[in-house]
């Protein structure tokens, strides 16, 4: 009685299986994911000087300071630092806008853009998570999206809404349009089917599963955080064709964070 | 036996002659071109190590249903220097309550509903970063953090909307590897007693992590 927790979790054995793994097999892997050898990246620096801290954020110690002319190597990013390596072996982060200040062996300011458009830089996919009220319920969703136009993203979402007298999951997939994808702050609609699966509470009476499709209709607005990250909030009315005399409508509001990748 | 010697005098002069001719081509090729292409420097070039993977074991406080040990995975995002976004799942198991083990043969739940698991989705803010040093030259990154967000608890058969509370502490070994101890509190209401009670599930963590 004193872990059961331990004793009977499925996932337990996996956990473990996964420390042991990242303990033992990832150290090797990481150098070999990190490597680039074929190409290392070298700027050399192109100001005053730069202040190189001992990790990813400003608020850690500065322990070393790269001299004009300097050349150091691009090792890896992390939340808008850089990792550096000098000539003499020591590394250290720097932030990503000194690169700014740096030059490439071809004499030109390395290439790190600032916009806002996610078309531009980053990748096609991106995943998101919202929160919000469906219909009175409480609702969390994921979802994950194709942008396979500047325009036009496929989007698959999946949602557990909790309620009073019921709990509900629903899958669906949509098209979302954005006339506008340059503005930092977007606005888009979009259109979409599922299907949702209710259960009423067990303390009701007559209480069933139901399984149902539900159409739906989407607006709402993109608002750019930064270069991968943006908020989305949207209203989504939702249309379930039930299998009793009358469809329901249900109305949601929900906002949340997207990545892209 | 002349002409033998004859012929292999031939064969080495031709020969020669052709090695000749291809060592004289060879100097002229590197006069125009460089063996180092000077290509620009693109950020995607550049490997992005802004996920992390962790996994924890801890103890769960489960309010009214005793206290369980927990284990669990997380995922988080860095979204910037300051703010990282982190998606957990968990499972843990409930006890019994004090009154079940008085009245003795009382079960309020099967087994089947004192299995526990959650999920979160929460955004974390990084506060106080800074360095411990251990003995004299040895230095290693640290920071506190602050979690806020919500999700969802599967107990005593239902589900409940979920509010989720949490501070940490972590501690980079190296770049890429962190370990952390963590403290959450779950938040949600249920009705399990016929009266409705919001209740606090504490829990306190300690983990590793992967970046990549």
């Amino acid at each position: 009685m004193s872990a059961p927790g331990l004793k009977h979790t499925w996932l337990t054995p996996w956990l473990w299986a996964l420390s042991l793994w990242a303990v033992a097999a990832l150290p090797a892997q990481a150098e070999s994911w990190r490597g680039n050898n074929d190409e290392p990246l070298l700027v050399s620096v192109n100001t005053a000087y730069i202040d190189v801290h001992s990790g990813p954020g400003r608020g850690y110690p500065v322990f070393y300071v790269l001299e004009k002319a300097e050349t150091v190597r691009l090792l890896k990013s992390r939340a808008g630092w850089i990792k550096v390596e000098t000539r003499r072996g020591v590394t250290g982060w720097i932030p990503r806008k000194a690169m700014r200040d740096t030059l490439g062996l071809d004499g030109q300011v390395p290439q790190f853009h600032d916009d806002y458009r996610s078309d531009a830089v980053v990748g096609r996919l991106e995943m998101g998570v919202a929160m919000g009220d469906f219909g009175g319920a409480d609702s969390l969703g994921l979802s994950l999206g194709y942008r396979f136009t500047r325009h036009l993203t496929a989007e698959i979402d999946y949602a557990h809404n909790n309620g009073q007298f019921s709990n509900s999951e629903q899958v669906s997939g949509s098209i979302l349009h954005q006339p506008f994808p340059e503005w930092r702050v977007s606005p888009f609609v979009g259109i979409g089917a599922g299907q949702i699966k209710i259960h009423p509470h067990a303390t009701l009476v007559a209480t069933e599963d139901r399984e149902d499709n539900v159409w739906m209709a989407r607006a709402g607005v993109y608002v750019y955080l930064s270069r991968r990250f943006f908020l989305r909030a949207e209203y989504v009315n939702h249309y379930l064709l039930t299998t009793r005399d009358n469809n329901d409508e249900v109305h949601q509001w929900r906002m949340g964070f997207n990545v892209f990748f | 036996m002349a002409n033998g010697f004859q012929r292999l005098f031939l064969i080495v002069c031709a020969s020669l002659c052709a090695v000749v001719a291809v060592a004289q081509e060879e100097p002229l090729e590197p006069i125009v071109g460089s063996d180092i292409e000077r290509r620009s420097i693109k950020e995607e070039k550049l490997d992005r190590e802004n996920f992390e993977i962790g996994v924890w074991a801890g103890i769960l406080s489960i309010e009214d249903f005793g206290s369980s040990s927990v284990t669990g995975i997380n995922l988080a995002y860095h979204v910037s220097e300051d703010f990282f976004l982190r998606a957990s799942y968990a499972v843990s198991e409930a006890n019994h309550t004090s009154y079940e083990l008085l009245s003795g043969a009382v079960e309020l739940l099967s087994d089947e509903e004192r299995d526990y698991t959650y999920y979160d989705l929460s955004l974390g803010y990084k506060i106080f970063p800074g360095q411990v040093f251990i003995g004299r030259n040895l230095a290693f990154n640290t920071h506190f953090y602050l979690l806020v967000g919500g999700g969802n608890t599967e107990f005593a058969g239902n589900r409940y909307s979920t509010w989720s509370l949490g501070a940490g502490y972590k501690f980079y070994a190296s770049d890429w590897f962190a370990l952390e101890l963590g403290l959450r509190d779950h938040i949600f209401t249920h009705e399990l007693f016929g009266q409705s009670k919001r209740v606090n599930n504490l829990e306190a963590q300690l983990g590793l992590s992967i970046f990549f």
